[in-house]
C-alpha cells in the first residue's frame, strides 16, 4: 500500500516535470560566443529581443572549446542555433553535415568585402556571416624604431642593431619558433602557399617545396641563423620582451593591442614590408556567425543574421566594441581613421585567406615540426618542406585529419 | 509479512523511502531518456533498479546487499566506458562522420537548389477566430497570386470584393472572417510555417524569411527498399560505403557521411600505416626509458630525504616535511608550465640567472633531444619525490629498531646495515608501489604535453618528437591539428596502450605475491 502511494506520487511529480520541460517558449534563439564577444552581443540581443519580442540565450563559451563542442552537441539536438566562429572552421564543420547556409541577398552580399564571403565560402555555400577580419603586421616601439622599415632588409637592419642577446634587448621577435600561422608571410612573400587557391583550397596542390616558398624561408632561415630571432620563443613570451621595451619589433595581430597600450608604449603598426620587392602575404582570419543546420528556428535564426546582425549600426557596434578591422563596407570607413586599425586593415587586405577546409588540421602539425627544424638550423629549408609535405600528403590520403 | 514484523520497523521504512525515492528517479529518468529516444540506456537503467528492488527486498540475496552499489559503479564507470571504448575503436566516428545514418540522410534531404529563373512569393499572414492561418502569396513576377492553409494553393484574385483593402495600400486587410497579423504575431508563429511547404506547378515553396517564400528543390532523396540515395538534379545514384555515400557511376562522394562500423581498420591502419610504425619503435624505447628513469630518479631522491628524516637526530621535521611536500600539493598542470618557462634558452631563469652568471652556459634546453630529455625527467623528479618520500617515510618506521641493534652489534657498518636490512624490507612494501608508479608514468601525458609537447622534432617524415612517449604520440596522431578528431582511431590506439599497461600491470601482481612469499620467509 505504502509502496503504491509512493510509486504514484513519484509517478505525478516525474510527468508534471516533462510536461513542464517540453512546453518550450516559441522563438528562442541559442547563441554560442566567447567572453569577449559576449559583453559585445549582449546589449545588441537584447535590443533584438525587444524588436522581435522573442528571446535570446546567450550561452558563453571558452573560445577554444566552442568547435569542439559544437560537433559533440549538435547532432544530439543540444547545440545552440546560432554560434561564433573562425571562418577556417567551415570545411570541417559543413563536412559534418552541422551548418545551414546563410541565404543572402545579392544586394547584401555586395555589402560585405569580397574576401570575408569567400572565407566562408565552401562547396559554393556561404556557410557564415562574417563582421571582422584579422592579420598579423609589424607592431614597432617608436622609441627603438624611429624609422619604421620600408624594406624587408631595412628591417633586418635594425633588428641587426638592436639584438644583443647579452643584455637581453632584441630588434626582432614574433611568437611561437615554428608557428606556421605567423611564419607564413614568409612561406607566401616570392608565392608559395600551403594548398592552391582554385575557387576554392585543393588539397591535392600542396605549395610548400615551390621555389616561392623555399626563398621566403631561406630569409627565416638566414634570420635565425644571424641570430636576429631569439629561439624559442612563445606568444606570451614575444608579449613580455615587447611590452617590457625589449624587443624593437614584434609581429603578430590586433589581439596584441590592448596588452602594449596597457604596458605604455609608444607604438606604431605597419603592414609587413617588402621582401625583395614583394609584399608577403599574411593569413587572414575573418570572424563570423555560424547558422547550425540543428536550429530549431530556422527563419528566426536567418533573420536575426540577414535583417539585424548585417545593418550598419549593429556592424559599428560590433566594430567600435571589439576593435578588430571591419568588413562590412559602410563601417570599413569609419574604421580608417583610427591609425592602428587602418594599418591591420591594410595588412589583411595584402593577405590570403586562411584555407578553410578540413584538410588544413593536417598540416599545422607537421608544419611547427618543420619550421621548428629549420630555425634551429638541424634542416635546411628545402628539405624539411619536403619532409612536411610527405606527412602531409600521407596525412590527406589516409583521412587523418 | 510476519517475519518483517519481527525485524526493526524503522529500518523497512527507511528501505522503503529509498527504494521509493529510488525507483523514483529511475522512472523520472527513464521518460526523460524516451523523449530523447535512448531505449538502450532505458533498458539498462530498469534493468538495474529492478535488480536492486529485488536485492533489498529479498531475505534469500542478503549477503549480496552490501556489494551492489560497488558492482553496479564498477560496471558504470569501469566496463562500460572501456566497452564503449572498444565499441568506438572499430567505427570511423572522426571528422565529417560524426552523425548518425539517419541524420546523415536527413541532412543530405535537407540540402536543395532552385529551379532556373526561381519566383520568389512575397506573403502576408491571416488569422481567424479559431486561430487558423492562412497566407496569401504574391509572385514576384506579379502574375500569381496565391491562398493557401498550408497544402494546397488557391489562385485568387484579390479583385474579389471579399479581399478589403479599405486603405487602398495594395495590402489586403481582411476577408471572410480571417484578419491580418502583425510582425509580431507572425514571429510567434514562425516555427509552424517554416514547416509549411506548399506546392505551385510541382515545386514546393519554403519560407526564407519574415517577408519571403521561396522555391526549393529538395536535391536528394533516400530510396529506402534499396538503401541508395538519388540526386534529383543529376540523377546519380550513391550507394553506402563505410560511412560515405559514393555514386555508383562517378567518384562523386556525398557530405555528410555518418558513423559506421569499420571493423578492425582502425587496428590495421596502426600496424601497417608507416607513418605509425616507423618511429614506433624509437618512441616505445624512450617511453621505457622515460618510465623507468622517473621511478629511480624520485625514489632515491624521495629515498635519500626520508632516510635523513627518520634519523632521530634531525630537528625541526614537521617544518622540513611540510616544506619538501609541496610540489606535491601545488598541481601538476601548474607548475608544469612554470618549469617550461624556466627552461627557456632565452629568457629562463635556470639559463639567465644560474648557468650563464656561474658557469658561463647557456644550454639549448627544448632545441636538443637529449637535453630536453633531460629537462623532462627534472621536472618530473621534482614532482614525483614528495610522493616517494612519504611512501618511504611510513615504509622505514615499519622496520623494527632491534634489527639496527643486532646488526650494529655483529659490526655491520651503515652502508651494510642500508644493504642488507633497510633495502630489502623497504622493497617489500615499497616495491609494488614502485611498479605501480612506472604504469602511471608511462602513460604520464601531462608532463609530456605541458612542458615540451613532445619537441624537439625529429629530422625525417615524422610527426613524432624526441620527447614524445607513446601516449602523446598518439596524442598527435589523432587529434594532430587544430580540432582534428579521428575518435575511431584514437579508441584503437587507447585499446592497444590499455593491453600494455594490463601486461605491466599482471607482472606487477605477480611480482607482488613473489615478494609476499619472500617476506613470509622472512
Amino acid at each position: 500500500m505504502k509502496k503504491a502511494l509512493i510509486i504514484t506520487l513519484s509517478l505525478t511529480l516525474v510527468l508534471g516535470t516533462v510536461f513542464a520541460a517540453s512546453a518550450k517558449k516559441a522563438g528562442v534563439l541559442e547563441i554560442w560566443t566567447d567572453k569577449v564577444r559576449y559583453e559585445i552581443l549582449k546589449p545588441i540581443t537584447e535590443d533584438f529581443e525587444d524588436d522581435y519580442s522573442v528571446d535570446v540565450e546567450l550561452s558563453q563559451i571558452n573560445y577554444d572549446d566552442i568547435r569542439s563542442q559544437f560537433n559533440k552537441a549538435a547532432p544530439s539536438q543540444e547545440g545552440p542555433d546560432i554560434l561564433i566562429g573562425a571562418h577556417d572552421w567551415t570545411g570541417e564543420l559543413a563536412q559534418n553535415g552541422l551548418l545551414e547556409p546563410i541565404i543572402m541577398s545579392e544586394d547584401l552580399k555586395e555589402k560585405f568585402t569580397e574576401v570575408s564571403l569567400d572565407a566562408f565560402t565552401y562547396n559554393d555555400n556561404i556557410y557564415g556571416l562574417p563582421y571582422s577580419m584579422e592579420a598579423i603586421a609589424l607592431i614597432y616601439n617608436k622609441e627603438l624604431v624611429e624609422e619604421p622599415p620600408e624594406t624587408w632588409d631595412e628591417l633586418m637592419e635594425a633588428a641587426r642593431e638592436l639584438t644583443n642577446p647579452e643584455e637581453k634587448k632584441y630588434g626582432f621577435v614574433y611568437p611561437g619558433t615554428g608557428d606556421p600561422y605567423h611564419t607564413y608571410p614568409f612561406i607566401s612573400a616570392h608565392g608559395g602557399y600551403i594548398f592552391k587557391y582554385e575557387g576554392g583550397f585543393n588539397p591535392d596542390q600542396l605549395g610548400l617545396t615551390t621555389e616561392g616558398a623555399l626563398k621566403g624561408l631561406r630569409i627565416l632561415d638566414k634570420m635565425y641563423e644571424d641570430g636576429l630571432i631569439p629561439q624559442g620563443i612563445d606568444y606570451s613570451t614575444s608579449q613580455g620582451l615587447f611590452t617590457e621595451g625589449d624587443a624593437g619589433m614584434w609581429m603578430t595581430g590586433p589581439w596584441a593591442i590592448s596588452g602594449v597600450k596597457e604596458a605604455g608604449i609608444d607604438f606604431g603598426v605597419m603592414k609587413l614590408p617588402p621582401m625583395d620587392g614583394n609584399q608577403p602575404k599574411p593569413f587572414v582570419g575573418v570572424n563570423g556567425f555560424y547558422l547550425s543546420s540543428y536550429a530549431e528556428d530556422m527563419v528566426l535564426a536567418n533573420e536575426f543574421l540577414t535583417n539585424y546582425v548585417a545593418t550598419e549600426d549593429v556592424m559599428t557596434e560590433l566594430y567600435e566594441e571589439g576593435n578588430r578591422p571591419p568588413v562590412y563596407k559602410p563601417v570599413r570607413e569609419k574604421a580608417k581613421d583610427d591609425p592602428t586599425t587602418a594599418a591591420f586593415l591594410e595588412s589583411a587586405s595584402v593577405g590570403t585567406p586562411m584555407p578553410n577546409i578540413p584538410e588544413m588540421n593536417a598540416t599545422w602539425g607537421a608544419l611547427t615540426d618543420k619550421l621548428q627544424l629549420i630555425s634551429q638550423q638541424k634542416q635546411e629549408p628545402e628539405a624539411a618542406m619536403e619532409a612536411a609535405e610527405e606527412i602531409i600528403k600521407e596525412a590527406i590520403g589516409q583521412g587523418e585529419y | 509479512m510476519t517475519n518483517l514484523l519481527n525485524e526493526n520497523n524503522y529500518g523497512l521504512f527507511f528501505k522503503l523511502i529509498f527504494l521509493g525515492l529510488l525507483d523514483a528517479i529511475g522512472i523520472w529518468a527513464s521518460v526523460l531518456l524516451y523523449f530523447q529516444g535512448a531505449y538502450g540506456f532505458i533498458v539498462a537503467l530498469l534493468l538495474g533498479a529492478a535488480t536492486i528492488n529485488y536485492v533489498f527486498l529479498s531475505d534469500r540475496t542478503y549477503p549480496i546487499r552490501y556489494m551492489v552499489p560497488g558492482l553496479i559503479f564498477l560496471f558504470a564507470f569501469v566496463v562500460y566506458p572501456i566497452g564503449y571504448t572498444f565499441y568506438l575503436s572499430t567505427t570511423n566516428y572522426g571528422t565529417g562522420h560524426i552523425l548518425s545514418k539517419q541524420q546523415a540522410i536527413e541532412s543530405l534531404k535537407g540540402q536543395y537548389y532552385q529551379p532556373e529563373d526561381p519566383v520568389s512569393y512575397s506573403f502576408e499572414a491571416y488569422k481567424n477566430n479559431q486561430g487558423d492561418i492562412k497566407l496569401i502569396l504574391q509572385s514576384n513576377t506579379g502574375d500569381k497570386t496565391y491562398l493557401t492553409g498550408g497544402e494546397k494553393l488557391t489562385e485568387v484574385n484579390l479583385g474579389n470584393e471579399r479581399f478589403v483593402d479599405s486603405d487602398e495600400d495594395g495590402t489586403i486587410e481582411s476577408f471572410g472572417d480571417y484578419e491580418l497579423m502583425s510582425r509580431t504575431e507572425v514571429i510567434g508563429v514562425l516555427q509552424k510555417l517554416q514547416k509549411w511547404k506548399p506546392e505551385a506547378n510541382g515545386v514546393a515553396l519554403q519560407m526564407s524569411n519574415l517577408t519571403t517564400f521561396d522555391q526549393r528543390i529538395s536535391r536528394y532523396e533516400y530510396l529506402e527498399e534499396r538503401d541508395r540515395i538519388r540526386d534529383r538534379q543529376t540523377g546519380e545514384l550513391f550507394r553506402p560505403e563505410e560511412g560515405t555515400f559514393v555514386s555508383t557511376t562517378t567518384d562523386r562522394s556525398l557530405e555528410p557521411g555518418y558513423k559506421a562500423t569499420v571493423g578492425l581498420e582502425n587496428f590495421s591502419r596502426i600496424f601497417t600505416d608507416p607513418m605509425i610504425t616507423g618511429p614506433f619503435l624509437r618512441v616505445f624505447t624512450w617511453t621505457f626509458i622515460w618510465a623507468f628513469m622517473s621511478v629511480l630518479t624520485t625514489f632515491v631522491l624521495g629515498l635519500g630525504i626520508a632516510i635523513i628524516l627518520n634519523d632521530s637526530r634531525l630537528r625541526l621535521k614537521p617544518l622540513y616535511k611540510g616544506l619538501l611536500i609541496l610540489p606535491y600539493a601545488i598541481p601538476a598542470f601548474i607548475s608544469a608550465l612554470i618549469w617550461r618557462g624556466f627552461f627557456n634558452t632565452n629568457v629562463g631563469i635556470i639559463n639567465t640567472k644560474l648557468l650563464q652568471p656561474l658557469l658561463g652556459l647557456s644550454p639549448a634546453w627544448f632545441q636538443d633531444p637529449l637535453l630536453a630529455k633531460v629537462a623532462v625527467l627534472i621536472v618530473n623528479l621534482w614532482l614525483g619525490f614528495p610522493y616517494m618520500m612519504v611512501v618511504c617515510l611510513g615504509a622505514l618506521q615499519s622496520i623494527q629498531p632491534e634489527l639496527y641493534e643486532v646488526a650494529k652489534v655483529d659490526g655491520a657498518s651503515p652502508f651494510q646495515q642500508f644493504r642488507k636490512i633497510t633495502l630489502p624490507l623497504l622493497m617489500v612494501s615499497v616495491g609494488p608501489l614502485l611498479i605501480g608508479s612506472f604504469a602511471f608514468n608511462f602513460n604520464n601525458f601531462n608532463i609530456i604535453f605541458l612542458v615540451t609537447r613532445g619537441e624537439p622534432p625529429i629530422v625525417g617524415a615524422t610527426t613524432a618528437g624526441s620527447t614524445d612517449i607513446l601516449i602523446s604520440y598518439t596524442y598527435k596522431l589523432a587529434f594532430g591539428g587544430q580540432g582534428a578528431t579521428q575518435y575511431g582511431l584514437a579508441a584503437a590506439i587507447s585499446i592497444i596502450i590499455f593491453l600494455i599497461i594490463g601486461t605491466i600491470s599482471a607482472i606487477n601482481f605477480h611480482y607482488t605475491g613473489a615478494l609476499e612469499e619472500m617476506s613470509e620467509n622472512v
